[in-house]
């Protein structure tokens, strides 16, 4: 079954990758340890969009098969979030690409690791590949006193834009910790390391002035034999824009009101005053009626009289009944100004 | 069933299609009051092609707002833009329920001076200026670009008032509806 996690179509419309993935993982895993899996991809051939996408799994049959399913928590990933499925666009004349996952697993056994790669290619057909055997891993139950981060410590994955971010670091069995950081021109740095007790350590990185991502770890000492931490992966992005929706509807409720009530207000009074000032020449109105012989309805009391040739070519009385006054106004040409 | 998007864009062409022809039928009414054209008995035409065009488009605006709601990405109101296009729909919504309740309550006389013909013309283009941009700022959000960028409008700017100062705008625009509603039905039997 051609199936990473994610079925983009069946093996009778995928083609198969010509890529050669191959998974690798410390030798020595603990229990609520974080550790890096590596994925190395080569002989990559893409479409001209040069976008490739890697899964990370623990199944082949295309169900339940993420590392979560299988008890593994993901704490970071090499795009800076923390799911098993990441996108990676190669370099002009690049073939070949390494990532890697951070991983901690929450109970003892092993666990077989597979990974799987979908990309476009010369064809419109999308490619699939994926690893020829599982990785296999095991995981051991920690030892004593050794120098580790706590079982329930989750590393940031995203930070702000343009502030410093302050990491709290919260250890088990430490005595003193140093902390690396690295941009990615791959220079190592350190941070001065702060301690309030507790296994609780307290540093600060720089504030990054545009999106990227730089990559942290800790070296624990204590006890137990020391500790390198797995590097872990904290992009910097803008802050989400957010609005209270109450106020928005409120707001937009109030400008449909105020620009209804608006227009039927100045509406109605240049109206209203229109029909006042022709209410005023009631008598001249009742005037005519005393003359004419014809007992008319007050509509037809505010009808313009007709010129002498009649309606005006092309209208017909309903128009004249409405428009003569402004016929007579001269409006619309030959009036009887 | 479609997509909330596909129905988003079938409900916002039906909007913009219906207020284009409305906003293009006011102004030949205009015209024709103001003697531009000569031809008197276009006025009536156009009087009932923008009236009917406009409350067509008024009936499908709920629609739109609705399904733009629901089809945009992400949860909730996450960008100034989404923001604009609800304040400019329902600007354009209270123009054109305006126009069309005093056409309806008030009949041909919104045409019979020239200050209340301009007025009613003018609230009329409102409805249709404000849809327009309503659907520019849609093109800005979906595709980066509109027709309209050329004025480069503000859209990433949200003018936000408080909520005490919306909910008195929203019971002063209220009382004015009922007032001016009370006020037509008194001229109305005059």
């Amino acid at each position: 079954m051609q199936c990473g996690g994610a079925c983009h179509g069946d093996a009778s419309i995928n083609e198969t990758s010509g890529a050669i993935l191959s998974l690798s993982a410390p030798d020595t895993i603990y229990l609520g340890i974080p550790t890096t899996l590596t994925l190395t991809a080569t002989n990559l051939e893409t479409s001209s969009s040069r976008l490739i996408g890697l899964f990370l799994l623990t199944d082949m049959t295309g169900h339940s098969d993420t590392p979560q399913d299988a008890g593994w928590e993901i704490l970071s990933d090499a795009n800076g979030g923390s799911v098993n499925y990441i996108e990676h666009t190669l370099a002009s004349g690049q073939n070949e690409t390494t990532l890697s996952w951070v991983l901690r697993a929450s109970s003892l056994g092993s666990t077989s690791f597979y990974a799987a790669i979908h990309h476009g290619g010369e064809s419109s057909s999308p490619f699939f590949g994926s690893t020829v055997s599982g990785l296999e891993v095991s995981v051991q139950p920690v030892p004593e006193n050794l120098p580790r981060l706590a079982a329930d410590f989750t590393p940031p994955t995203q930070r702000l834009l343009n502030s410093p971010t302050e990491l709290v670091i919260e250890t088990e069995y430490t005595e003193t910790l140093q902390f690396e950081w690295m941009a990615e021109d791959g220079l190592i740095q350190n941070s001065i390391v702060n301690t309030s007790g507790d296994d609780r350590w307290t540093t600060s990185l720089p504030a990054a002035l545009q999106p990227t991502s730089i990559q942290w770890r800790v070296i624990l000492e204590g006890e137990g034999p020391e500790q390198t931490s797995p590097w872990f992966t904290l992009t910097a992005e803008s802050a989400s824009w957010e609005v209270s929706e109450n106020a928005v509807y409120l707001q937009a409720f109030a400008l449909l009101f105020m620009t209804a009530g608006i227009v039927i207000s100045l509406q109605t009074r240049l109206t209203a005053s229109t029909s006042i000032s022709k209410y005023d020449e009631a008598p001249a109105i009742l005037e005519q009626h005393t003359t004419s012989p014809v007992v008319e309805t007050s509509t037809a009391a505010t009808v313009a009289p007709l010129p002498a040739e009649g309606l005006p070519n092309g209208w017909t009385e309903q128009q004249w009944e409405w428009y003569g006054h402004d016929y007579l106004a001269g409006k619309y040409g030959g009036g009887l100004e | 069933m479609i997509s909330s998007e596909t129905f988003h864009v079938v409900t916002t062409e039906l909007v913009v299609g219906a207020f284009s022809v409305a906003g293009l039928s006011f102004t030949l009414c205009l015209l024709v009051h103001l003697g531009v054209l000569k031809q008197a008995s276009w006025k009536t035409m156009f009087d009932h092609v923008a009236h009917f065009t406009l409350a067509f488009g008024l009936v499908a605006t709920p629609f739109a707002i609705l399904s733009g709601l629901s089809s945009s990405p992400g949860e909730g109101m996450n960008s100034p833009i989404l923001v604009n296009k609800m304040f400019l729909s329902m600007t354009g919504f209270g123009f054109a329920l305006g126009c069309l309740l005093t056409r309806w309550r008030l009949g041909s006389k919104v045409w019979s001076t020239t200050k209340s013909s301009a007025l009613h013309g003018a609230s009329g283009l409102a409805a249709c200026g404000s849809m327009l941009l309503t659907a520019s700022a849609g093109g800005t959000f979906a595709r980066g670009e509109s027709l309209l960028d050329i004025f480069h409008l503000p859209y990433e700017q949200v003018l936000l008032f408080p909520l005490l100062v919306s909910f008195t705008a929203l019971l002063l625009g209220v009382t004015m509806l009922a007032i001016g509603w009370r006020r037509m039905t008194v001229s109305s039997i005059h």
